[in-house]
């Protein structure tokens, strides 16, 4: 992290969704910047720009419009350009199926969304302060979807 | 039936050998037959010649009694008369003689004797002439003449007695012979005999082999009879017909129903290849050519399949197989069945055709059953956030009412969540496209076990377990099987008392299990967890399992109906079965069994 902040991006099609996770990261009042995007082609559209700078962590929800997180996950990883962003999947489901699927296409965690606000401020809290060089290194199918 | 064929088989053999021996004994009898015949007449020839021999000598000799007598005559009555027969007795004489010598050529000892009595005789007749000159000169009373006439009767009586002898010599001659001929006759006819006997009763072995071979042959004629009509017969019911490829010569035998099959009257053309191959349907002419050209080629013929067009239009669907019978001739024919299977074809495509529906239905319910409740908990999920968010931030500021009001929406919130969570597992206990592995059950307990701490903690709950072995099932869901269970017994365990869960394992055989009685499998996994809790009525035993069905008000007791619906589809989709006692106010017991493979 070459600045003094983490760089935070969400890309969720609920606004409710967005708005808890902006929420969420206010009362954390941890050294966080935070941009959301509301589905997977603004997100890649903005990544794609020269001059935006490359988020630390990248939260995808997986069933959004036009441009699903799956899709947005195997674009990113295809891109060397965005080697060393650390991808959390953040969905409402937690089936085996997207588990695998996701896993298998790189992304580092998965998070089922919480129904309860001080556990998403728990779980977020839990993801930004990860040591991901460590995680990644020891990441196998059971320690990847976050438990609570 | 091999065995009676072979039998057959021998006993051809058999008359073979027998017909062999008795044409031997016929020859032989014939050549016996000959050979006596033929000592036969030489030992009468034999015998007659000694007669002839006989008469010859004792001619010779009468007619020298003759000359003597006439000789005698005369000189006592001197009448000339008496002189007629020596007249003529000298080349009668030499004529004997010569006829003598002819029939015992091959006699030396007779010839000798006959070349002594013609020098007596010679001497004989000499003295004859000169006593006859005497006479007539009147000198009978000379010493001269009474000399030779004594001289001629001791020359006669010489001759005789050399007769006598010769005759003598022949008897005997004749006496050995016929007793050589007896002693080889004698043994003839009792050789004969045995002959005859040995003869007959090899005919009468024959005889018997073969009126037993005839009646073998008739019960194998009657069962070949009956064989072909109940083969005609259930070559019409399972629709199929049989033919005879004759490799020698290239010919073709088709049976009547085969005819049928193509929709024609039976034999009505020639069982050619040409003519059957007219009937086949026109896409499928080449590969069946090629086929049968292969069959040509290999003598053999696989399981094929071809359509034809019947007269009437009617496509149906053949299908063909056909293997090389070697005769006991060494002739090779190729037997082979056409079956017509349009029926199960159609069936099948039948068949096929719902399966796929149902499939299709089911995974329709299945990704409804997902959707719904995926798409639920969603909304499900805002309510509660925005709840904490209410309860974080707003609590200070709520009536005592308004704090009521928002821990019953929690409550609803929770209970309707589990609700949906339960619904999911549910709709993922589906048994397609899982596949069962050998998994270490204690390992799924155990997990079980851990994943329900909190709860098993929070109740004080002692669970005790024997070893259960290794099994061939779904490891998720037989973890899930084991959560429900417990989580079950917990959820309905007594207040006033500390739970106890057991687990036990044993082996059954199926037949000994009332509900498994029908089963395909002979022994059964059996995992028995009984508690001490509430327990129920015996006559909800199969209720319970029944989808959404509760036994208490949601007020008493948490569950959502799902949890032990849940339980029976996971043995469902191991062919095992749940039992479930109850013993109200007792416990439960809920016995699972998984079939061996």
């Amino acid at each position: 992290m070459q600045d003094d902040y983490t760089h935070v991006v969400l890309a969720d099609d609920d606004e409710d969704d967005r708005l808890f996770f902006i929420e969420a990261f206010e009362e954390l009042k941890m050294k966080t910047k935070v941009e959301t995007y509301k589905d997977g082609v603004a997100l890649m559209d903005a990544l794609l720009q020269e001059d935006t700078p490359i988020p630390n962590i990248l939260f995808l929800d997986l069933n959004m419009p036009k441009k699903s997180g799956l899709e947005c996950l195997k674009e990113i990883k295809a891109n060397a350009k965005f080697k060393d962003i650390a991808i959390a999947i953040y969905s409402t489901s937690a089936s085996e199926e997207d588990i695998e699927n996701t896993f298998v296409n790189g992304a580092n965690v998965y998070i089922k969304k919480p129904n309860d606000f001080n556990n998403l401020k728990k779980v977020l809290s839990d993801v930004v302060t990860i040591n991901w060089q460590y995680h990644t290194s020891g990441l196998n199918r059971d320690n990847f979807l976050l438990r609570l | 039936m091999v065995h009676k064929v072979k039998s057959l088989y021998n006993s051809e053999r058999f008359l073979k050998i027998i017909f062999g021996a008795s044409l031997f004994v016929v020859l032989c009898m014939g050549g016996l037959a000959y050979k006596y015949i033929k000592d036969l007449s030489e030992s009468f020839t034999l015998v007659q010649h000694t007669y002839e021999v006989h008469i010859e000598i004792e001619e010779l000799l009468s007619l020298l009694k003759d000359a003597e007598s006439g000789k005698r005559g005369y000189i006592i009555s001197k009448d000339s008369t008496f002189l007629a027969p020596l007249l003529t007795v000298r080349p009668e004489i030499d004529a004997r003689l010569i006829r003598l010598k002819k029939l015992t050529k091959d006699n030396p000892k007779q010839l000798k004797n006959i070349g002594e009595l013609e020098v007596k005789i010679e001497k004989s007749l000499n003295i004859f002439d000169k006593t006859l000159l005497l006479a007539e000169t009147n000198h009978i009373d000379s010493p001269e003449f009474i000399s030779s006439f004594k001289e001629g009767r001791r020359i006669m009586n010489s001759a005789r007695f050399q007769v006598y002898e010769m005759i003598a010599h022949e008897n005997e001659l004749l006496s050995l012979r016929k007793e050589k001929s007896t002693e080889s006759l004698s043994d003839a006819p009792l050789l004969v005999y045995y002959v005859l006997i040995l003869s007959l009763a090899l005919l009468l072995l024959t005889y018997a082999q073969i009126s037993k071979n005839l009646k073998v042959l008739k019960v194998k004629n009657e069962q070949l009879e009956t064989f072909k009509e109940s083969s005609t017969q259930s070559e019409i019911v399972s629709k199929h017909g049989n033919w005879v490829w004759h490799i020698k010569d290239d010919t073709f035998e088709y049976s009547d129903n085969l005819y049928r099959l193509l929709g024609v009257a039976p034999q009505s053309f020639a069982p050619t290849l040409e003519n059957f191959l007219s009937y086949v349907h026109p896409e499928d002419i080449d590969k069946l050519k090629e086929q049968v050209e292969r069959m040509m080629n290999e003598e053999d013929l696989p399981f094929i399949y071809y359509r034809i067009i019947q007269k009437n239009g009617n496509v149906r669907h053949f299908k063909a197989y056909g293997k090389v019978l070697v005769d006991s001739e060494g002739d090779k024919r190729l037997l082979g069945t056409t079956a017509d299977i349009t029926d199960e074809i159609e069936n099948y495509r039948l068949l096929e055709e719902q399966n796929l529906e149902l499939e299709r239905n089911n995974k329709e319910l299945a990704s409804f059953n997902y959707v719904a409740s995926h798409d639920l908990q969603e909304p499900l999920r805002k309510i509660q956030t925005f709840l904490s968010r209410l309860e974080d931030k707003e609590l200070a500021s709520l009536s005592s009412n308004g704090k009521l009001y928002i821990e019953r929406i929690k409550t609803s919130a929770s209970r309707m969540r589990s609700l949906i969570d339960d619904l999911l597992q549910y709709s993922r206990s589906n048994k397609s496209d899982q596949v069962l592995e050998e998994s270490d059950m204690n390992v799924l307990l155990e997990t079980a076990k851990q994943d329900l701490a909190e709860i098993i903690q929070e109740k004080k709950a002692k669970i005790s377990s024997e070893p259960i072995p290794v099994m061939q099932v779904i490891p998720f869901q037989i973890k899930q099987l084991f959560m429900n269970l417990i989580s079950n017994s917990l959820k309905y365990s007594r207040e006033d008392i500390r739970p106890l869960i057991t687990i036990t394992y044993k082996k059954s055989k199926a037949n000994k299990i009332p509900k498994l009685k029908s089963s395909k499998y002979k022994y059964y996994h059996t995992i028995t967890f009984e508690d001490n809790g509430i327990g129920f009525d015996q006559e909800y035993s199969e209720k319970i399992f029944v989808l959404f069905n509760r036994l208490h008000s949601k007020s008493e007791y948490s569950g959502t109906g799902i949890g032990l619906s849940i339980c029976k589809k996971i043995v469902d989709n191991h062919n095992g079965y749940i039992i479930a006692e109850g013993n109200q106010d007792k416990g439960a017991t809920f016995t699972v069994y998984l079939p061996f493979k």
